[in-house]
């Protein structure tokens, strides 16, 4: 794994339980139209890993509960978080992964000016920064609004304005467009390209007469696929009326796909005559019926009906959709000339490889921009801040600030505040203490086989109530390597996460003297059924593993050929990883007497509270000799 | 210290004959207005030259043993920046942009070969040219032979290998290389990394992008007038650096940073 030895991962419980989610097993039912979100996708397949399992729990019910937790099982991977990633859920007490919650949205803003944008905002700003934030759009920097009045000659505080990236000296000067005001530049932008808004409706619309001649025109209403048999023909017929017509208006991109957009909003209305075609309606083309259209289309159709058996009556053909003929409903005729302008630009000295824009750069332009001097600037992308909620109760987990600026939560459950923080530690070595003081500690990444090793795995509590803690290992590793482990006290209790002053002033000296001797000496040893050392909230227990050879080194003793061995032994098979199950329990505060009785609580008001779960320590890589 | 040393140098160096014991000190014939730290090295065998105005930082180093290195008016040297190649560090064969980086040889120098045909310079010297308001940021590696135009920008840790060319008000963004031999035309941004991508500066008026020019014609309103030329953004860019120059000499000077001669 990538972290550096050791490490600690807990598994988060929802790889073994299924998270019962109704809303989701309706959403699976349907069939699913929208994409789904990213989270969903890999909730979903979370779903999938943890339905596995379920079933096979049902088959083998009472055998899996024993079955311990493989840290190299493919599926463990999805389950394994550091303990700082995961959340935990008051409600259903239970340790929440990213895998088991779903988010929402707070809040939009601009990385780059912290400013908010109003969610009815961001779809008519296209996700991007409404303000002043740009980024270059050669090198993807972020553009500085600066002046060019000084060497302009104008006069204070009005000269012309220019977008400049610091990086790579790009400015809008690059593609000869220069700002009158610092501020708004995204609509002056916007006002100058795009040519969807403002004058350009206006210009529609003085076109408009002719333009609902165009689409009343005869090819309007094709009736059946027969009909449009010869379109090629027609379309020449359109094309060399339109010639003598007046210069066609050369819409721009965006234009050119409202003009589409509405075109076949008409196109849709026009056509589906029964009422129940929901294809007019909002939901489009990725409406159910937009299938069951199609699929009748298919059927009625005189090829396949006679595939199928022919059935005898022919229904009454289907209208069909026409596509866009004219240069107002979005059609552009790409001119043959055009792409040998285009090869002799890309040819020509002054243009050349630099003077092409590259792939990346035009993935975030219009489709028309094919050279570095058309890009334009690009506003910056929103962030969001979102909550996240648990799967199963719906509880919100997670809530931030909605203020960009403030980096602070509402609510935060992380699990740490309520699961014991594992960390591990080699113990040095016994042997080697000898004369000087300082015992060195093994080196993790080539552990020695069959050599015990002591490792300090210690528990430090964040609750404010002591817990019982019970671990448990396998004695032997899974996996090919088989290593030993014992834990050499295995039940232990950590104290409450109480105030720091309080274990200074109870005992203040003896357990200090205590400690220290004991870590300077180094002559403590490790014994069974003891704590190693212990303090305020957190508790150090022992562990001792003995590491497993690896297959190549038992391959010297002959007992297995090489080959099968490297078949088997697969990447990272090395690795000492111990998967340890924790099982705690506490005595928790019942929390709707809480405030009634507040800290003076009787016994009766204390709830019994127990949690459980596989954890893996990563101690080490084995080495591969002896 | 092994990590400053300039990468291993390509090319010939047969020419810079055999390192004595202590390193020889390069003559410096600096301009009286040019203000150089104490701390600046200068070492070799052929004179270096360094014009009026010009600031060379601390821990720059002169490695003057392939030829003359000339500097010119204005220009600024930044900490650790490696004019030249130490002697010892000439390859072999034909260079690689790639290989700029690895240990520095020791003193011993008799690993030098045969002296491969010059592309450039004379065939005894190599000439490492530094023209007028050149900026070399720190960490930089400007190797024998380079020749860099007026006005240019080289920004920190990048490499200018042997006999390469930067054209004038042209721009090496950070960590870039440009290959021997490889030439930077002027007026050209070169950044991304490695080798890395090229931009041409707009020097003149350009027209509006296509975008503004199809909006404009689509709302029937004329194409909005020429923006002003490009070159006014290094007009003002060089007077920034005019200015900072100016004023970092005049901070410089009092705190007693005496000129070494």
């Amino acid at each position: 794994m990538s972290r550096p030895f050791p490490y600690t991962y807990i598994s988060c419980p929802c790889a073994d339980t299924p998270v019962l989610d109704p809303a989701r097993k309706r959403r699976s039912r349907e069939s699913p139209q929208k994409p789904p979100p990213e989270r969903d996708t890999e909730a979903n397949e979370g779903q999938d890993d943890a339905k596995q399992p379920a079933n096979k729990d049902d088959e083998e019910d009472e055998e899996d509960e024993e079955q311990t937790f493989d840290p190299r099982s493919p599926r463990s991977n999805f389950s394994l978080y550091p303990p700082e990633q995961l959340l935990y859920c008051e409600d259903c007490h239970q340790i929440k992964c990213p895998r088991c919650i779903t988010e929402e949205i707070v809040s939009w803003y601009c990385p780059n000016c912290l400013f908010e944008t109003p969610s009815s905002m961001v779809r008519s700003d296209g996700g991007r920064c409404g303000r002043n934030c740009f980024n270059c759009p050669v090198c993807t920097a972020p553009l500085a609004v600066s002046t060019i009045e000084n060497v302009t000659g104008n006069g204070n505080g009005q000269g012309p304005w220019v977008l400049s990236c610091g990086y790579c000296l790009w400015t809008t000067l690059d593609i000869g467009i220069k700002f009158d005001k610092p501020t708004n530049i995204r609509s002056q932008l916007q006002k100058m390209t795009d040519s969807t808004t403002g004058p350009a409706f206006d210009a529609r619309s003085r076109q408009g007469s002719r333009a609902f001649g165009d689409l009343k025109s005869p090819l309007s209403n094709f009736a059946s696929v027969d009909e449009q048999a010869n379109p090629s023909e027609r379309d020449a017929e359109q094309s060399t009326s339109k010639e003598d017509q007046t210069p066609t208006p050369h819409l721009g991109a965006e234009a050119r796909f409202a003009a589409l957009k509405n075109f076949y909003r008409t196109q849709i209305s026009e056509t589906s005559n029964s009422p129940s075609d929901s294809l007019g309606s909002e939901f489009g083309f990725s409406s159910p019926g937009a299938l069951n259209r199609l699929m009748s289309l298919y059927a009625s159709s005189s090829r396949l009906s006679g595939l199928y058996g022919g059935t005898k009556k022919p229904k009454s053909k289907p209208p069909v959709m026409r596509e866009a003929l004219t240069a107002t409903e979005g059609l552009r005729i790409a001119s043959g000339d055009a792409d040998s302008a285009l090869v002799e630009r890309i040819a020509s000295p002054d243009c050349g490889w630099d003077g092409v824009a590259s792939l990346i750069q035009r993935t975030e332009q219009s489709p028309d921009v094919r050279f570095v001097d058309e890009l334009l600037p690009l506003p910056v992308l929103l962030r969001t801040k979102r909550a996240k909620r648990c799967k199963s109760c719906k509880h919100i987990l997670v809530k931030p600030e909605t203020k960009p600026q403030s980096t602070r939560f509402r609510i935060r459950l992380i699990a740490l505040s309520y699961i014991p923080l594992p960390t591990l530690r080699p113990l040095a070595q016994p042997s080697a203490t000898s004369v000087s003081g300082l015992a060195p500690t093994p080196d993790l990444n080539a552990l020695t086989p069959l050599r015990p090793y002591h490792v300090l795995l210690t528990l430090k509590n964040h609750m404010f109530d002591p817990v019982r803690i019970t671990l448990a290992t396998p004695s032997v590793t899974p996996g090919i390597v088989a290593t030993k482990v014992t834990v050499l006290c295995p039940q232990f209790e950590i104290g409450a996460n109480s105030d720091v002053w309080d274990e200074a002033l109870q005992n203040a000296t003896a357990p200090l003297s205590d400690r220290i001797t004991g870590m300077r000496g180094g002559e403590k040893v490790p014994e069974a059924g003891k704590v190693w050392e212990k303090g305020r909230n957190w508790t150090t227990v022992v562990l001792e593993v003995v590491p497993g050879t690896l297959p190549g080194s038992q391959a010297e003793d002959g007992q297995e050929g090489d080959s099968d061995i490297a078949a088997t032994f697969q990447k990272d098979e090395d690795v000492l990883e111990i998967p340890v199950f924790v099982h705690m329990e506490w005595d928790a505060e019942a929390q709707l007497e809480q405030q009634n009785v507040g800290k003076a609580s009787k016994p009766d008001d204390l709830v019994a509270r127990e949690l459980a779960y596989w954890m893996v320590l990563g101690v080490g890589r084995i080495q591969a000799s002896l | 210290m092994a990590t400053l040393k300039p990468p291993p140098a390509q090319h010939r160096s047969s020419s810079s004959s055999h390192t004595p014991t202590g390193p020889p000190k390069a003559p410096l014939k600096a301009d009286p207005s040019a203000t150089i730290a104490d701390t600046a090295v200068f070492q070799g065998t052929y004179p270096v030259t360094i014009g009026a105005g010009t600031v060379i930082h601390p821990r720059a180093r002169f490695y003057a043993y392939e030829g003359p290195i000339s500097v010119g008016d204005g220009c600024i040297i930044s900490e650790k920046a490696i004019i030249g190649a130490a002697p010892g560090t000439s390859a072999s064969t034909r260079p690689s942009p790639s290989s700029s980086t690895g240990p520095s040889p020791t003193s011993s120098s008799t690993d030098v070969t045969l002296s491969t045909p010059q592309i450039q310079g004379s065939g005894q010297e190599t000439i490492t040219r530094i023209s007028y308001f050149v900026t070399i940021g720190p960490h930089s590696t400007v190797l024998p032979g380079a020749n860099i135009h007026s006005s240019a920008t080289i920004e920190s840790l990048v490499t200018i290998n042997r006999y390469a060319d930067v054209g004038a008000h042209s721009k090496i963004c950070s960590g870039c290389q440009i290959p021997a031999n490889g030439s930077v035309p002027e007026w050209t941004v070169v950044w991304g990394s490695g080798i890395g991508q090229r931009r041409k500066r707009a020097r003149t008026a350009r027209e509006p992008a296509p975008a503004v020019v199809v909006a404009a014609q689509v709302a029937q309103i004329p194409v909005p007038p020429p923006a002003p030329e490009g070159k006014i953004i290094e007009n003002a860019r060089l007077m920034v650096l005019q200015k900072e120059r100016e004023v970092l000499g005049r901070m410089i000077v009092p705190a007693g940073a005496s000129k070494k001669k």
